[in-house]
């Protein structure tokens, strides 16, 4: 029970941590101020057991595929606020604070949606437990172990981001936050796909005997960009655009704020 | 008026028509079963068609929730206690695809064979 509860509360706190770690790392960077972050965990703690006791009826809703309707949604909303946060960070980088509580709200909601998408599946795998106590010690020790190496691994990127030389800290944080969000869509293809909203098609190709997703690395790629060993033309396709866009926005947020910064000739 | 109303009454009745085709296309599906009971899948292994878009409708008779889990069918969804869940499955290529219950993973294990 314990290696089992270590392994499923890892893999979902690995998710939401990575995020919260970048976007606390730039708030730090530009001086803002962190305190959104304890407001976005309670909002997303508090969300994952409405999510949670609710599931029944979430997921008998749209002829039973109501489950990965909303959960590409919350992925989908979480791209969208990526894409707002980043173009954010650069104007706030380049020309001084800029829509700080537009960002800091952006911040609070992304993260959020990010601990309520993972948080409600650790909440219904641990309730399960409520009436076994005697499974209930391993599990929770489990558990502990498997969220502690999670933010571990959150701290460890936190730290790394910061540890930058400044010139480079945004460029690293924008392409991590682009990695994050392609893969936030790579996921809502696919939900759509399970739930035959989104035409199903052979795999592409198929990249598991070089790095297989139940392995290490493949987990936490997994977490990182979403990787997929058997992409579909569909989701490859989706993919390549939500990062196409994002990198094309952030590039003409980057021209347009140095543009407006060079002193008038 | 009627100028405009025509084309958008044919409009109209094209994507009616479209809804239909694609409401049909999606009832035609052929329906697979599998059970959940004491943390174990039964049948452990299913027999599916292969190459086309399969319904496979899990039920959950344990009182314990479990998500249905595979990363060879790229599938992930979590069933709760005394519930059914709807995963589209397929086209697959003929071959046997690997499951197995997350909550569960030393009992709950199974496979898709599609031929």
């Amino acid at each position: 029970m314990l290696l089992t509860s270590v392994i499923i509360i890892l893999r979902e706190v690995l998710e939401a941590a990575l995020l919260l770690s970048i976007l606390l790392a730039m708030s730090r960077f530009l001086n803002l101020r962190v305190r959104w972050f304890w407001a976005s965990l309670a909002m997303g703690v508090a969300g994952s057991i409405l999510y949670g006791a609710n599931l029944v009826a979430i997921s008998n809703a749209f002829d039973g595929v109501g489950q990965e309707l909303l959960n590409a949604g919350l992925q989908i909303a979480i791209y969208l606020l990526l894409l707002l946060i980043a173009a954010l960070l650069i104007a706030n980088r380049r020309r001084g604070a800029y829509k700080v509580p537009l960002l800091q709200g952006a911040m609070l909601l992304a993260v959020a949606l990010a601990v309520l998408r993972e948080g409600s599946e650790i909440y219904i795998y641990l309730m399960a437990f409520r009436h076994q106590p005697d499974l209930l010690p391993g599990v929770m020790a489990g558990a502990l172990l498997g969220a502690g190496i999670g933010f571990s691994v959150g701290a460890l990127f936190y730290y790394l981001l910061r540890g930058l030389p400044q010139q480079y800290t945004l460029l690293t944080a924008c392409v991590l936050l682009t990695l994050v969000a392609g893969g936030m869509t790579l996921q809502a293809a696919q939900l759509l796909i399970q739930a035959d909203w989104l035409p199903a098609q052979p795999p592409l190709w198929d990249s598991s005997v070089l790095v297989a997703e139940h392995s290490v690395v493949g987990q936490l790629l997994y977490a990182l960009v979403g990787y997929e060993a058997t992409p579909t033309l569909v989701e490859f396709l989706v993919y390549i655009a939500s990062v196409s866009v994002m990198v094309l926005l952030l590039g003409w947020m980057r021209y347009a704020s140095s543009k407006k910064n060079s002193p008038v000739a | 008026m009627a100028r405009i109303a025509r084309p958008l009454l044919r409009g109209v009745l094209c994507a009616a028509l479209l809804v239909q085709v694609a409401l049909i296309a999606r009832a035609d599906r052929p329906v697979v079963e599998l059970e959940i009971r004491n943390h174990l899948f039964h049948p452990s292994e299913l027999v599916v068609p292969a190459n086309v878009k399969v319904k496979l409708i899990v039920y959950n008779r344990d009182p314990t929730p479990e998500e249905f889990e595979s990363y060879e069918l790229n599938r992930e969804k979590v069933i709760m206690g005394g519930q059914k869940a709807v995963i589209f499955i397929g086209p697959l290529a003929p071959g046997e695809y690997p499951f197995f219950g997350e909550f569960n993973p030393k009992t709950a294990q199974g496979k898709v064979i599609a031929q």
